[in-house]
């Protein structure tokens, strides 16, 4: 019993200290953000800003154009969170669970897809959607990131579903429940954590991507968050203040979806349910 | 109680709309089509296209006014001859190859380490790191490359700074992008930070879905803590592990961003790797044809590298299917 | 016919339906009663708001069914996003280049020859040469010139009194005068008198151009690189001798840091931009506190009195081939470079407008390199120059000269190959 409240400490404090090291960037950034100008780039860093400043913060959100930028964001990243879920978990357990012809197939394609790189499609992308009068609209948009984080969900989602073991939802069947209500009871509350998982590498995918946006969206009422933080940056030199304050809000929305994801979902990440 | 008995009671409290047997016979052999069809609706139908042309690009004599003008010269597999018969073409692809092996061994062990840690951490500090590591996650990834930059400056560079504090020599006005060696292993360090998250929250929640009692009859058989690991844990998580070797194999060996961005958009040739050659002769020489033949052969050579993983995981699949 | 092929030709044939449709607002002169949307991109932080909306509303007073949708265009990456967008179907009609881009994207028939209609633009007589030069590949005109950046030297006005100096007026008097100031502040391990990155090129040309060199001559339709010419050479060594005496900037690293290094006040003079004094002095970037302490001088030449030859940048006003307003972007174009609008640039805007006949409104500080650029020179006019900018053949070269990774000779003949083989590739 000792040893186990040793070892427990031991673990919390190595925990703690990884922490620390994984955390002094984004400390460092938001400490950027609340520093005035001189402490920004200084030659003997500045640990804690000697008076916080919200001007770099205010500067951020009085970009022109700032609220549409979050619109437009939300209205992409919640759609194409809400639509490739919903796909890719289908997907998954029709990979996982059945044989049939072209299995094969669809796996090597999914997998396939990921290896070429983005950037060398940005060309082919906005031709094609040039031709379909796609070019500086959303669902565009839309349609790239979804096409892009599917192959991944897809495939990492497969990992989830076949770790379910089959006799569960043997017994489930035995029980006299249908494959497809066998599949919604059992299947679906034990991939929960990969459904969070993944729904995350989604919304981060589609929230953080750039090259695609800026040159798909030239209205500046179209454009998304990605292309208003590149806005710190003119030929006049970059505002590090505002891109650390931009960059520090940009990423708060993916943090407060983790958190509302983990706790309404059974079992999330943070939970660690499935255990008895 | 474990997870088997919770599901069935779960699903003997549900009720039965089973339908006849031969509409069931039906259903299994088109519900599997059913399911994937959105999703290859979706893939195909956006990347369909542009795959096919940048495979054409390829094959084409393409710069600007070709661009503009939607008139390629077809020629060939010169693209290919040209990139491959260039030493330094081959010198970056060799550089490629090293840094991904350095980069997905070095995030999937330090990744692994932290998904077991989290297993056993108490509840306070489990939710403070995976939220932590969510946070790193999130963080855009340019503006996040340009803290790095900061942190290693050589003349604002806290890690500089810091070095020689804590009396590791003097590392005042210290250049860490004069040595490629050096300036690798910085961009290494940042890629493995933007990647450990992912890693090891994947890996964490597939943790959770190893029976616990599984674990505890091992333990209750003496077996150590390692070997709990190497014989219940990866046997189970295997085709976890075998995805995330593989998609962290691709995604490491396109960097792309941690040099650009890094280097001010304009690294020197010491710090090519392909994604960034590709992209050079792209959108900075306008050689359209040879950046789509670097990126061809980009994909090329994952196949080849990922062929293992890849049939690996058919052959699981075929496995597991019922 | 290939399947690509035939749908390009379709595309093709509905850019040519609808060029076709838009002919009316094609003729020469505009007549006010034009409809339609005028697409304009501007790069972020290039024209004031206010300008903006003053061109706009004159705009509007005359063609009162035209709808200006002026779009900000941000820096990075923004060769791929011209790129693309020359190569799809809608095209802005009026896009803003950097002025080392535009033979780029002419040669390569993406913007519009305006060259017979050159007279009809405000003070086109009194444009800035070096910019008209960027605007003209093979004798015809592409753009209009709309502002222009040159460098001098900003300097610390209470260093150099407390080392009791005065601002060079040579190149051997700006060694005198940093090597005092490095004596004055030797206890100081981080001062620079002179504060040069090893890769800031366009510090660098003058010296070049001042001893008589160049980057690459034009003969014919063939270029030689020149930069290992003994006069540039002799630049570069002059160039050399200052940095490693003055500077202790990041041999290998480049300008986009230094007025905060500056503004750390560890440094006492660097080569900058005009606009660079406000970043200096900006409460978010800089130190308020420098505003009364700033000074500048123009790089100077090595014969006594005179100055150096230094870079024009700026922006240029183009007109995409493929718009389908060609007379109505003139239109705009020339407001925005004309007398009315130019003159709120300088003054509002604080850059150097595109006619000499407007660079006396400079005032201040601004004047000072607003004189620098009337001896101003432009990078070798090719459409390849853009891949040697790429290729950093000319910073590379720098730097392995102030690293002595190799000597001035080894160094700019390698470089003098490379640029000849890019730009007559």
């Amino acid at each position: 019993m000792r040893r186990r409240t040793v070892s427990r400490t031991f673990y919390d404090a190595l925990g703690l200290l990884i922490f620390a090291v994984m955390l002094f960037p984004i400390y460092w950034m938001v400490s950027t953000a609340l520093k005035p100008g001189k402490e920004i780039l200084s030659l003997t860093p500045v640990w804690f800003p000697s008076h916080v400043t919200f001007d770099n913060f205010r500067t951020a959100i009085n970009v022109p154009f700032f609220w549409n930028d979050v619109a437009n964001s939300l209205i992409v990243v919640l759609t194409v969170v809400g639509i490739s879920i919903v796909l890719a978990f289908f997907a998954a357990v029709s990979v996982a669970r059945f044989g049939f012809r072209g299995r094969t197939a669809f796996i090597v394609m999914i997998i396939a897809v990921q290896m070429v790189p983005l950037n060398a499609l940005v060309i082919p992308v906005y031709l094609l959607l040039n031709q379909v009068g796609q070019v500086d609209s959303l669902p565009g948009v839309i349609a790239y990131y979804l096409a892009i984080v599917l192959p991944f969900m897809v495939w990492t989602l497969r990992g989830f579903v076949a770790n379910v073991p089959v006799d569960l939802e043997e017994a489930a069947m035995v029980d006299g429940a249908t494959r497809v209500g066998a599949f919604l009871r059992i299947v679906f509350p034990l991939v929960a954590p990969g459904l969070v998982a993944t729904a995350i590498y989604g919304f981060i995918q589609a929230w953080n991507e750039y090259i695609i946006a800026y040159v798909l969206l030239s209205s500046n009422s179209k454009q998304t968050l990605t292309i208003w933080l590149a806005s710190f940056t003119t030929q006049h030199g970059t505002d590090w203040g505002g891109l650390m304050a931009g960059a520090t809000l940009t990423a708060l929305p993916v943090v407060v979806f983790f958190l509302i994801v983990q706790r309404h979902v059974a079992g999330g990440l943070t939970a660690g349910a499935v255990k008895g | 109680m474990g997870v088997a008995g919770d599901a069935r009671a779960r699903v003997t409290a549900g009720t039965n709309i089973e339908a006849g047997p031969s509409r069931h016979v039906i259903a299994r052999t088109l519900l599997p089509y059913v399911l994937i069809a959105p999703a290859v609706v979706v893939i195909a139908g956006v990347l369909g296209y542009p795959l096919a042309m940048l495979l054409w690009l390829s094959t084409q004599h393409y710069g600007l006014r070709e661009l503009f003008q939607h008139q390629g010269e077809f020629v060939g597999l010169a693209n290919f001859a040209t990139i491959l018969g260039d030493s330094e073409f081959r010198h970056v692809v060799l550089i490629s190859v090293v840094f991904t092996v350095v980069n997905v061994g070095v995030s999937m062990l330090i990744a692994t380490g932290i998904a077991l840690l989290l297993e056993r951490l108490s509840r306070p500090v489990r939710i403070l790191l995976s939220s932590g590591l969510v946070l790193v996650w999130a963080t855009p990834v340019i503006p996040a490359i340009n803290l790095w930059q900061w942190m290693f400056d050589y003349e604002f560079g806290v890690v500089n700074w810091l070095l020689t504090h804590l009396g590791a020599g003097n590392y005042i006005h210290h250049n860490w992008f004069e040595n490629p060696l050096q300036g690798f292993t910085v961009i290494t360090v940042i890629v493995v930070w933007g990647a450990i998250p992912f890693l090891a929250l994947m890996l964490y929640a597939g943790l959770t879905q190893v029976p616990r009692e599984l674990v505890e009859a091992a333990e209750i058989d003496g077996a150590r803590p390692w070997q709990v690991f190497a014989m219940v844990t990866v046997p189970i998580l295997r085709p976890l592990f075998l995805i995330l070797f593989s998609l962290s194999t691709i995604w490491d060996f396109q960097v792309f961003n941690q040099v650009w961005v890094l280097l001010n958009q304009r690294p020197s040739k010491d710090y090519f790797l392909i994604s960034v050659y590709s992209f050079q002769e792209s959108f900075r020489v306008s050689k359209f044809g040879l950046g789509a033949a670097a990126a061809v052969v980009m994909v090329a050579i994952l196949l080849v590298v990922t062929f293992v993983y890849v049939r690996q995981t058919v052959r699981l699949t075929t496995e597991e299917a019922v | 016919m290939n399947p690509r092929k035939l749908l390009f030709s379709v595309v093709t044939a509905f850019a040519l339906l609808a060029t076709a449709c838009g002919g009316n607002s094609n003729a020469t002169t505009t007549t006010g009663n034009e409809t339609g949307t005028l697409t304009v991109w501007l790069m972020n932080g290039s024209a004031p708001q206010s300008v903006v909306d003053g061109v706009n509303a004159d705009f509007k007073a005359k063609h009162p069914n035209v709808t200006v949708d002026v779009q900000i265009q941000q820096w990075s990456d923004v060769t791929t996003k011209l790129d693309t967008a020359f190569a799809g179907s809608t095209p802005p009609d009026v896009v803003e280049l950097g002025n080392t881009l535009v033979a780029k994207y002419a040669a390569n028939t993406a913007l519009a020859d305006i060259t017979s209609k050159k007279g009809s633009f405000e003070n086109s007589g009194t444009w800035l040469q070096s910019l008209t030069d960027s605007c003209t590949y093979q004798g015809k005109l592409y753009c209009v010139p709309y502002y222009a950046g040159s460098r001098a030297i900003i300097y610390r006005t209470d260093m150099f009194a407390a080392a009791g100096v005065q601002p060079p007026t040579s190149i051997d008097d700006l060694l005198t005068v940093g090597q005092k100031l490095m004596t004055k502040y030797s206890s100081d391990p981080n001062f620079s008198a002179l504060y040069f990155p090893g890769k800031y090129w366009y510090a660098a040309a003058p010296f070049v151009w001042d001893f008589g060199g160049d980057i690459a001559t034009q003969s014919g339709s063939k270029w030689q690189g020149s930069i290992n010419s003994s006069q540039s050479q002799q630049g570069l060594s002059t160039l050399n001798n200052l940095v490693s005496k003055l500077s202790r900037a990041d041999k290998t690293g480049d300008e986009l840091k230094q007025d905060q290094a500056f503004a750390q006040g560890h440094i006492a003079m660097i080569v900058a931009n005009g606009w660079e004094v406000g970043v200096i002095t900006d409460p978010k970037a800089g130190d308020p506190s420098l505003k009364d302490k700033l000074g500048a001088f123009p790089i100077p030449s090595h014969t006594p009195g005179q100055t150096a030859p230094v870079f024009l940048g700026g922006s240029d006003l183009a007109i995409a081939a493929h718009s389908q307003h060609q007379a109505l972007a003139r239109e705009w174009v020339g407001l925005l470079g004309g007398t009315k609008f130019q003159s709120q640039m300088v003054t509002v805007g604080g850059v150097i407008p595109n006619t000499t006949s407007l660079v006396s409104l400079s005032s201040g500080l601004p004047a000072i390199f607003a004189a620098a650029a009337k001896n101003s020179r432009f990078t070798p006019n090719s459409p390849n120059w853009a891949n040697v900018e790429s290729a950093n053949v000319l910073q590379d070269m720098l730097v392995s000269i102030f690293t002595s990774k190799s000597t001035i000779p080894d160094a700019t003949s390698a470089a003098s190959n490379k640029i000849t083989n890019i730009l007559n590739s």
